[in-house]
C-alpha cells in the first residue's frame, strides 16, 4: 500500500512538473482513439480516413478545450452518416443539435462524456461510465452520459444496416425516415442501458455525498449492484437479450477501475477522522474532518564520492 | 527588497483570478435581474428552434399519413396537442434555466466579495510599505 502511496505522489509530483506537455499529450490521445474508432466502426466518408485529415484534427484537439473533440468527433460522426444515407444524417443532425441547444447552452463543461461514453462501450467496459459519472460529476451530466449511450446504439444500427440504409431507391424515403426513427427510439437495448446507467450514476453519486465512511467505497458498490439489478430486471420486463459472461467481466473490470480511480483521486484516512465543534455568534458547528492519506515520495540522490577502481 | 507576504497574497489573487475569473463576470457585468432574463431569453429562442427541429422530425416520421391526406380536423387536434406539450415544456425549462443562472449569479458574487477582500488586504498592504517608507 505505502508502495502505490509513493507512486502516486511521484505522479502527482511529475505530472505537477509537466502537465503543460501531459495535458496536450493525453488529449490528443484521446482524440486519436476517438477519431480511429469513429473511422473504424463507421468509416463510410474515405476522406475521413486520410491520415493528415485524423493528424490535424488530433492537433487542434491537442490545443484547444475538451469541449472541441466533442463538437470535432459529432462533425466526424454526422459526415460519415451522410456519406451512408441522408435521411440518417438528417436525424442524427437534428438531434444533435437539441442537445448542443439545450443542453450546452448552460455550458456545464461536462460534454467530453458523449465522446467518452461510447468510447467505453467500444473498450468493453461501458459499466465503468456511471461509476465515474457519479464519482467525479454533478446529477446534470446524466444528460451527456445518456446521450454518450444514444450515439453508441447510433453507431451501431448504422453499421449493421448499412446495406438498407446505403440502398437508394428500393425504400421509400417516406418509410425510410420512419424505419430510422422507429430503430433509434424504441431500441430496447439502448433504452434499458440508458435506464441503468442513469439509476447506477444518481445512486452513486447521492450515497458518495454522505457523510458516513468509507462513502466513495459503498457507493461504487451500491452503484454496480444498482445497475446490474436495473438491468436483470430490464432484460426480464422488456424482453431483451444480454449474454452474462461479457456482463459479467465488464462488471468486474469496471469496479476494479472505478477502485483505482478513487484510489487516486479520494485517498482519505478515516481511522484518523476528528470530530470538532465550535461555535459563532450565529451558528453552533458541528464539523467532521477526515484527513487525506499523504506521503512523501522519497528524494533519492546518489553521490559518488570515490570513483570506482578500474581492474 | 522582496516582501514574501505580499507575493503570497499576490499569487492568491493571481490564482483566484485565474480559476474564478470567468465565474466573476456576471457579478461585475449585470444586474441579476438583467443576467437572468438575458439568458432566459436566450433559452426561449432555443427551446423554440428545438420544438421546431422536432416538429421537422414528427413530420418526417409521419410523412406518408400526411401526404395521402389528412382532414382538416385531425390537424387541428394534433396541432393543439403539440401547442399543450410546447408550453409545458417551455415553462419547465425557463424554470430550470432561471434556477441555474440564479444560483450561477448567487456564487459569483460570493466569490466577487472574496476577491474584493483579497484586493484591500493587497490594498492596505500597499499603504503599509508607503507609510515605512515615509518615516524612514
Amino acid at each position: 500500500m505505502m508502495g502505490l502511496l509513493v507512486f502516486k505522489e511521484q505522479l502527482k509530483t511529475f505530472y505537477g512538473e509537466y502537465s503543460f506537455v501531459i495535458d496536450p499529450i493525453g488529449r490528443s490521445i484521446l482524440a486519436l482513439a476517438v477519431f480511429l474508432l469513429l473511422n473504424g466502426s463507421l468509416g463510410f466518408m474515405e476522406i475521413l480516413k486520410n491520415p493528415v485529415v485524423i493528424g490535424v484534427a488530433c492537433l487542434l484537439s491537442a490545443f484547444l478545450p475538451l469541449g472541441f473533440l466533442t463538437w470535432v468527433a459529432a462533425a466526424f460522426l454526422l459526415l460519415h452518416l451522410y456519406s451512408l444515407s441522408l435521411e440518417l444524417a438528417v436525424v442524427a443532425g437534428i438531434l444533435v443539435l437539441t442537445v448542443a441547444i439545450l443542453y450546452c447552452g448552460f455550458q456545464p463543461g461536462n460534454t467530453i462524456l458523449m465522446v467518452v461514453g461510447p468510447l467505453l462501450f467500444f473498450l468493453k467496459v461501458p459499466y465503468l461510465l456511471p461509476l465515474l459519472v457519479g464519482l467525479s460529476c454533478g446529477l446534470s451530466a446524466l444528460v451527456p452520459m445518456c446521450f454518450g449511450v444514444f450515439i453508441y446504439y447510433l453507431a451501431i444500427y448504422a453499421r449493421q444496416n448499412a446495406g438498407v440504409l446505403a440502398a437508394a431507391g428500393t425504400i421509400d424515403i417516406t418509410q425510410k425516415y420512419m424505419q430510422i426513427l422507429n430503430s433509434l427510439f424504441a431500441n430496447k437495448m439502448m433504452l434499458l442501458m440508458v435506464a441503468a446507467f442513469a439509476a447506477a450514476a444518481a445512486a452513486v453519486f447521492l450515497i458518495r455525498n454522505l457523510p458516513v465512511d468509507h462513502a466513495w467505497t459503498i457507493a461504487i458498490v451500491v452503484g454496480t449492484a444498482v445497475e446490474l439489478a436495473a438491468i436483470f430486471v430490464g432484460q426480464s420486463t422488456m424482453d431483451v437479450s444480454l449474454s452474462i459472461g461479457p456482463l459479467a467481466m465488464g462488471t468486474l473490470l469496471s469496479v476494479v477501475l472505478a477502485f483505482i480511480f478513487q484510489f487516486f483521486v479520494f485517498a482519505v484516512d478515516y481511522s484518523r477522522t476528528e470530530f470538532l465543534q465550535f461555535q459563532d455568534d450565529e451558528y453552533y458547528y458541528y464539523v467532521k474532518a477526515v484527513p487525506k492519506i499523504a506521503v512523501t515520495a522519497p528524494d533519492v540522490k546518489v553521490q559518488r564520492i570515490n570513483k570506482r577502481k578500474e581492474l | 527588497m522582496l516582501n514574501e507576504e505580499k507575493i503570497k497574497l499576490m499569487t492568491s489573487i493571481a490564482m483566484f483570478e485565474k480559476k474564478e475569473g470567468k465565474r466573476l463576470r456576471p457579478s461585475r457585468c449585470y444586474f441579476k435581474s438583467d443576467y437572468i432574463s438575458r439568458h432566459m431569453l436566450m433559452a426561449f429562442c432555443g427551446y423554440t428552434l428545438c420544438c421546431l427541429l422536432s416538429l421537422v422530425l414528427w413530420v418526417l416520421y409521419d410523412l406518408e399519413t400526411l401526404l395521402s391526406g389528412v382532414d382538416l380536423d385531425t390537424l387541428l387536434i394534433c396541432a393543439v396537442r403539440y401547442l399543450v406539450f410546447y408550453l409545458a415544456g417551455l415553462v419547465i425549462y425557463l424554470l430550470l434555466t432561471a434556477l441555474v443562472y440564479w444560483k450561477r449569479y448567487d456564487h459569483a458574487s460570493g466569490s466577487m466579495r472574496i476577491y474584493v477582500a483579497k484586493l484591500k488586504r493587497l490594498e492596505k498592504r500597499y499603504e503599509y510599505q508607503t507609510k515605512v517608507k515615509e518615516i524612514h
